[in-house]
């Protein structure tokens, strides 16, 4: 039998930081409640903790990079990520999906838009419990916005360095 | 004093069982509290306390509250419905007539309700839905998750709060499984009693008030 291993600590999870990060992605607050819920209050304690960290550490990246722009990256287009239950159970003529949406044009990075193989990629991301879908949902947004600060910046080459410029040693003789 | 002090019909339990099914423990308790205490008086309760207590909890805490001088049952259906918030659908687990009733007069019209007819007493589910003239759906255990959804709410009634513990009907711990709780986006508590219980919460139990999005305490 595997040793017992206890269930790590949750203790640093802040759900207030991500309710702030996801702030203009679901701008309702009650719907926002939700999803921060499913990503940080249900399910195992590990996957808790890796959504906290790496919502965290994109959310960092994207402030670094000057804030994210959640509209822009809206309007090029959001898929639903569905509400998984029993196909029995699920409403006619009403699509039961979550208030978090999924933006496309992070994956048309990857692959162009309505190929077989970006809704791959679609499904890949909303499938799975909500705690792994919605947290999935989330690092796309932020993932999108840096991308869309950096490729907003001038290329490296036209940048002016903010260095001291120094003399360039010579190459190393052979 | 003691209950050999008061005559009470017999048969008071069987009949408590009978009601508390179709109008919910606390309901039931606070009409048999006060007939008892309007026929035969303060000793009566006591007795009825005694005799029902063990084997119906919630009974025997409005008794006893009661008899320490609670003589109104606070119904305030606004704290529910700032809990309820936008949701769109409301799933109700369990009954308590009187907390339901206020809580249909005053929830937006829009807002479509449903009740799990699922009890441990016998209960003809359409009498109990007949009251609520329609506005109020009859749903399974095993399909209410056709409410689910993003605008969904679940409620249930909760029975007193010991600091961070409270008390529900079994229903409940069947319904809200993990997989419903990422599928509703308010899961309510509505604390129906004052006061925490005395006794073993016999056939109820015991779950974290922290597991609820919203607890609504009692007063």
């Amino acid at each position: 039998m595997p040793p017992h291993r206890s269930a790590p600590s949750t203790a640093f999870i802040d759900p207030s930081r991500i309710d702030a990060i996801l702030a203009s992605a679901v701008p309702d607050a009650e719907d926002r409640a939700f999803v921060v819920r499913c990503i940080l209050g249900e399910g195992p304690a590990h996957h808790r903790g890796v959504n906290y960290v790496l919502l965290r550490l994109l959310g960092l990246l994207v402030d670094r990079l000057g804030g994210a722009d959640m509209a822009a990256l809206r309007e090029r287009g959001t898929m639903p990520v569905p509400m998984k239950v029993p196909p029995h159970l699920e409403r006619q003529g009403s699509l039961m999906t979550y208030p978090l949406a999924l933006p496309i044009a992070p994956l048309s990075e990857l692959a162009p838009a309505a190929t077989p193989e970006q809704s791959a990629m679609v499904e890949c991301l909303s499938d799975g419990p909500p705690q792994h879908a919605l947290a999935n949902a989330a690092m796309v947004w932020l993932i999108g916005a840096a991308l869309d600060r950096i490729g907003e910046r001038p290329p490296a080459s036209a940048r002016t360095s903010t260095r001291p410029r120094t003399k360039s040693s010579a190459p190393p003789k052979r | 004093m003691t209950q050999a002090d008061v005559e009470l019909p017999a048969g008071l339990d069987q009949a408590f069982g009978a009601v508390a099914g179709e109008l919910g423990q606390a309901t039931s308790s606070w009409l048999f509290v006060r007939a008892v205490a309007r026929c035969a008086g303060d000793r009566a309760v006591e007795g009825l306390a005694d005799t029902a207590g063990p084997q119906f909890v919630v009974l025997d805490a409005v008794a006893r509250g009661w008899l320490a001088g609670v003589r109104e049952q606070v119904v305030d259906p606004r704290p529910v419905l700032e809990a309820i918030g936008s949701a769109t659908r409301l799933v109700v687990v369990g009954v308590e007539a009187t907390f339901l009733d206020a809580l249909v007069a005053r929830i937006n019209p829009a807002v479509k309700i449903a009740m799990i007819a699922h009890s441990p007493f016998a209960v003809d589910w359409d009498r109990v839905l007949d009251n609520y003239g329609g506005r109020v759906e009859r749903v399974d255990l095993d399909t209410f998750q056709h409410w689910a959804g993003g605008k969904s709410a679940l409620l249930t009634f909760a029975y007193g709060q010991n600091d961070s513990r409270t008390i529900v009907a079994p229903l409940w711990l069947r319904a809200c499984g993990a997989d419903v709780r990422a599928q509703f986006r308010a899961l309510v508590g509505w604390n129906v009693l004052e006061a925490p219980m005395n006794l073993y919460p016999r056939w109820l139990v015991e779950v974290d008030v922290d597991s609820f999005t919203h607890f609504v305490p009692g007063t």
